[in-house]
Protein backbone atom coordinates (compact mmCIF):
# COMPACT_ATOMS: atom_id res chain seq x y z
CA UNK A 1 0.00 0.00 0.00
CA UNK A 2 0.62 3.36 -0.12
CA UNK A 3 0.06 6.42 0.57
CA UNK A 4 0.07 10.54 -0.51
CA UNK A 5 -0.70 13.72 1.26
CA UNK A 6 -4.03 15.33 0.11
CA UNK A 7 -5.90 18.23 0.43
CA UNK A 8 -9.50 16.82 0.61
CA UNK A 9 -8.84 13.74 2.84
CA UNK A 10 -5.39 14.41 4.44
CA UNK A 11 -3.39 11.04 4.46
CA UNK A 12 -5.08 9.10 1.76
CA UNK A 13 -3.88 5.20 2.00
CA UNK A 14 -4.15 3.32 -1.77
CA UNK A 15 -3.06 0.06 -3.81
CA UNK A 16 -0.67 1.15 -6.66
CA UNK A 17 -2.37 -0.86 -8.88
CA UNK A 18 -5.65 1.30 -8.85
CA UNK A 19 -3.85 4.27 -10.14
CA UNK A 20 -5.78 5.40 -13.47
CA UNK A 21 -3.21 7.16 -15.76
CA UNK A 22 -4.71 9.75 -17.89
CA UNK A 23 -1.97 10.27 -20.49
CA UNK A 24 -3.69 13.41 -21.99
CA UNK A 25 -4.46 14.63 -18.31
CA UNK A 26 -7.99 16.88 -18.57
CA UNK A 27 -9.07 19.97 -20.35
CA UNK A 28 -7.34 22.45 -18.36
CA UNK A 29 -5.20 20.18 -16.39
CA UNK A 30 -3.06 18.46 -19.15
CA UNK A 31 -0.01 17.61 -16.57
CA UNK A 32 -2.61 15.56 -14.24
CA UNK A 33 -1.95 11.95 -16.02
CA UNK A 34 -2.60 9.95 -12.79
CA UNK A 35 -5.82 9.79 -10.72
CA UNK A 36 -6.96 7.49 -8.13
CA UNK A 37 -10.93 7.19 -7.97
CA UNK A 38 -11.85 7.75 -4.37
CA UNK A 39 -15.87 6.65 -2.58
CA UNK A 40 -16.38 7.19 1.24
CA UNK A 41 -19.75 5.36 2.47
CA UNK A 42 -20.68 9.55 3.88
CA UNK A 43 -20.59 11.06 0.70
CA UNK A 44 -22.15 8.37 -1.68
CA UNK A 45 -23.00 8.69 -4.29
CA UNK A 46 -20.09 10.87 -4.92
CA UNK A 47 -17.14 9.75 -6.74
CA UNK A 48 -13.71 11.69 -5.90
CA UNK A 49 -11.17 11.79 -8.77
CA UNK A 50 -7.97 12.56 -6.79
CA UNK A 51 -4.90 13.61 -8.47
CA UNK A 52 -1.21 11.69 -7.34
CA UNK A 53 0.42 14.42 -9.53
CA UNK A 54 -1.08 17.32 -6.96
CA UNK A 55 -2.72 15.94 -4.06
CA UNK A 56 -4.18 19.32 -3.51
CA UNK A 57 -6.42 18.47 -6.77
CA UNK A 58 -9.68 16.33 -6.66
CA UNK A 59 -12.59 16.65 -8.66
CA UNK A 60 -16.07 15.77 -7.14
CA UNK A 61 -17.86 13.51 -9.60
CA UNK A 62 -21.36 11.19 -10.19
CA UNK A 63 -21.42 8.40 -12.53
CA UNK A 64 -23.38 9.22 -15.68
CA UNK A 65 -25.78 6.93 -14.67
CA UNK A 66 -26.67 8.49 -11.59
CA UNK A 67 -27.49 11.84 -12.84
CA UNK A 68 -29.26 10.25 -15.95
CA UNK A 69 -30.74 6.46 -16.08
CA UNK A 70 -31.10 6.98 -20.06
CA UNK A 71 -27.47 8.44 -19.97
CA UNK A 72 -24.99 6.73 -23.31
CA UNK A 73 -22.05 6.90 -24.26
CA UNK A 74 -20.99 8.12 -27.61
CA UNK A 75 -17.20 7.93 -27.97
CA UNK A 76 -15.35 8.71 -30.88
CA UNK A 77 -12.90 6.07 -32.25
CA UNK A 78 -10.02 7.84 -31.16
CA UNK A 79 -10.95 7.72 -27.45
CA UNK A 80 -12.08 3.89 -28.07
CA UNK A 81 -8.54 3.21 -29.56
CA UNK A 82 -6.68 5.66 -26.68
CA UNK A 83 -8.93 3.79 -23.90
CA UNK A 84 -7.59 0.37 -25.36
CA UNK A 85 -11.13 -0.12 -26.12
CA UNK A 86 -12.93 -2.94 -28.91
CA UNK A 87 -13.55 0.52 -31.80
CA UNK A 88 -16.77 -1.51 -33.16
CA UNK A 89 -18.96 -0.31 -30.49
CA UNK A 90 -19.55 1.76 -27.44
CA UNK A 91 -18.45 -0.03 -23.88
CA UNK A 92 -20.95 -1.24 -21.52
CA UNK A 93 -20.95 1.38 -18.51
CA UNK A 94 -20.77 -0.08 -14.98
CA UNK A 95 -19.14 -3.38 -16.22
CA UNK A 96 -16.26 -2.59 -18.69
CA UNK A 97 -15.95 1.21 -18.37
CA UNK A 98 -16.48 3.35 -15.66
CA UNK A 99 -18.33 7.19 -16.70
CA UNK A 100 -17.89 9.76 -14.79
CA UNK A 101 -19.36 13.18 -14.63
CA UNK A 102 -17.32 15.77 -13.10
CA UNK A 103 -19.54 18.10 -11.02
CA UNK A 104 -19.15 22.22 -10.51
CA UNK A 105 -19.80 23.79 -7.24
CA UNK A 106 -21.08 27.11 -7.07
CA UNK A 107 -21.83 29.45 -4.15
CA UNK A 108 -25.54 30.07 -4.13
CA UNK A 109 -26.11 28.61 -7.75
CA UNK A 110 -27.51 24.92 -8.46
CA UNK A 111 -24.90 22.60 -8.65
CA UNK A 112 -24.11 21.23 -12.67
CA UNK A 113 -22.47 17.89 -14.30
CA UNK A 114 -20.73 18.09 -17.55
CA UNK A 115 -22.78 15.78 -19.51
CA UNK A 116 -21.28 17.05 -22.86
CA UNK A 117 -17.76 15.37 -22.05
CA UNK A 118 -17.87 12.14 -19.56
CA UNK A 119 -14.62 11.40 -17.62
CA UNK A 120 -14.23 7.81 -19.04
CA UNK A 121 -12.23 4.88 -17.92
CA UNK A 122 -11.41 1.59 -18.82
CA UNK A 123 -11.27 -0.78 -15.86
CA UNK A 124 -9.15 -3.55 -16.31
CA UNK A 125 -6.65 -1.36 -18.45
CA UNK A 126 -6.49 1.23 -15.86
CA UNK A 127 -6.92 3.75 -18.34
CA UNK A 128 -8.83 7.43 -18.61
CA UNK A 129 -10.10 10.20 -20.49
CA UNK A 130 -12.11 13.15 -20.59
CA UNK A 131 -13.83 11.93 -24.11
CA UNK A 132 -15.51 15.50 -25.85
CA UNK A 133 -18.55 14.18 -27.32
CA UNK A 134 -20.56 15.03 -30.23
CA UNK A 135 -23.38 16.96 -29.25
CA UNK A 136 -26.43 14.44 -27.79
CA UNK A 137 -28.46 16.77 -25.60
CA UNK A 138 -26.40 16.76 -22.79
CA UNK A 139 -24.83 20.18 -21.90
CA UNK A 140 -21.67 20.72 -19.93
CA UNK A 141 -23.90 22.29 -17.33
CA UNK A 142 -26.24 19.76 -17.07
CA UNK A 143 -28.88 20.57 -13.68
CA UNK A 144 -27.92 17.87 -11.12
CA UNK A 145 -31.47 16.32 -9.94
CA UNK A 146 -33.32 17.38 -6.02
CA UNK A 147 -32.48 21.01 -6.51
CA UNK A 148 -35.59 23.34 -5.23
CA UNK A 149 -36.08 26.61 -5.98
CA UNK A 150 -34.61 26.68 -9.66
CA UNK B 1 -25.31 35.39 -35.37
CA UNK B 2 -24.69 35.92 -39.26
CA UNK B 3 -25.71 33.11 -40.96
CA UNK B 4 -23.99 32.08 -44.37
CA UNK B 5 -24.76 29.39 -47.00
CA UNK B 6 -21.35 28.54 -48.49
CA UNK B 7 -20.62 25.06 -50.93
CA UNK B 8 -17.43 23.56 -50.76
CA UNK B 9 -14.58 25.09 -51.97
CA UNK B 10 -16.38 28.81 -50.69
CA UNK B 11 -14.25 30.66 -48.01
CA UNK B 12 -15.46 33.57 -45.07
CA UNK B 13 -13.13 36.14 -44.48
CA UNK B 14 -12.93 37.36 -40.49
CA UNK B 15 -11.34 40.36 -39.48
CA UNK B 16 -7.67 40.76 -39.85
CA UNK B 17 -5.91 37.61 -41.78
CA UNK B 18 -8.51 35.03 -40.89
CA UNK B 19 -10.10 33.01 -43.46
CA UNK B 20 -12.74 29.69 -43.05
CA UNK B 21 -12.87 27.97 -45.87
CA UNK B 22 -15.32 24.77 -46.60
CA UNK B 23 -13.15 21.80 -47.81
CA UNK B 24 -15.61 19.13 -47.53
CA UNK B 25 -19.32 18.44 -47.00
CA UNK B 26 -20.48 14.97 -45.97
CA UNK B 27 -24.56 13.96 -44.63
CA UNK B 28 -23.20 14.80 -41.17
CA UNK B 29 -20.45 16.65 -40.68
CA UNK B 30 -18.30 19.78 -42.71
CA UNK B 31 -14.89 19.71 -43.02
CA UNK B 32 -13.69 23.28 -42.36
CA UNK B 33 -9.99 24.87 -43.14
CA UNK B 34 -8.92 27.47 -41.33
CA UNK B 35 -6.22 30.09 -41.85
CA UNK B 36 -5.14 32.83 -39.43
CA UNK B 37 -1.92 34.54 -37.78
CA UNK B 38 -0.64 32.27 -34.67
CA UNK B 39 -1.32 34.46 -32.02
CA UNK B 40 -5.49 34.21 -32.33
CA UNK B 41 -6.55 30.46 -31.04
CA UNK B 42 -8.92 27.99 -32.74
CA UNK B 43 -10.15 25.18 -31.08
CA UNK B 44 -13.51 23.20 -30.78
CA UNK B 45 -15.78 24.94 -28.56
CA UNK B 46 -16.72 21.61 -26.49
CA UNK B 47 -13.80 22.35 -25.60
CA UNK B 48 -12.89 25.65 -24.28
CA UNK B 49 -15.91 24.48 -22.30
CA UNK B 50 -14.44 22.05 -20.80
CA UNK B 51 -11.52 23.79 -19.93
CA UNK B 52 -13.86 26.32 -18.08
CA UNK B 53 -15.90 23.62 -16.07
CA UNK B 54 -12.94 21.93 -14.87
CA UNK B 55 -11.44 25.13 -13.47
CA UNK B 56 -14.92 25.87 -12.51
CA UNK B 57 -15.27 22.65 -10.84
CA UNK B 58 -11.86 21.77 -9.02
CA UNK B 59 -11.67 25.52 -7.62
CA UNK B 60 -15.38 24.50 -5.88
CA UNK B 61 -14.72 21.38 -4.14
CA UNK B 62 -14.53 22.20 -0.67
CA UNK B 63 -15.47 20.05 2.64
CA UNK B 64 -19.06 22.24 2.96
CA UNK B 65 -19.92 22.05 -0.83
CA UNK B 66 -19.63 18.02 -1.09
CA UNK B 67 -21.98 17.46 2.23
CA UNK B 68 -24.07 20.20 0.81
CA UNK B 69 -24.17 18.11 -2.71
CA UNK B 70 -24.17 14.73 -1.19
CA UNK B 71 -27.51 16.32 0.94
CA UNK B 72 -29.13 17.27 -1.65
CA UNK B 73 -29.06 14.11 -4.03
CA UNK B 74 -30.51 12.13 -1.03
CA UNK B 75 -33.40 14.20 -1.59
CA UNK B 76 -32.44 16.22 2.20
Amino acid sequence: MATTETTQFGVLEYDPQDIIQFPRGLPAFEDQTEFLLVEKAATLPVVFLQSLRDPGLSFITLPTLAIDPSYRLALSPEDLAALQLDPGRQPEEGREVVSLAIVTVKEGEAATANLMAPVVIHRAARQGLQALQPWTGYSHQHPLPGQGGQ
Amino acid sequence: MLVLRRRVGESILIGDGIEVSVIDISPTRVKLGILAPGAVFILRKELRQAEAENQAAARGVNRQAVEALVKQLRGG
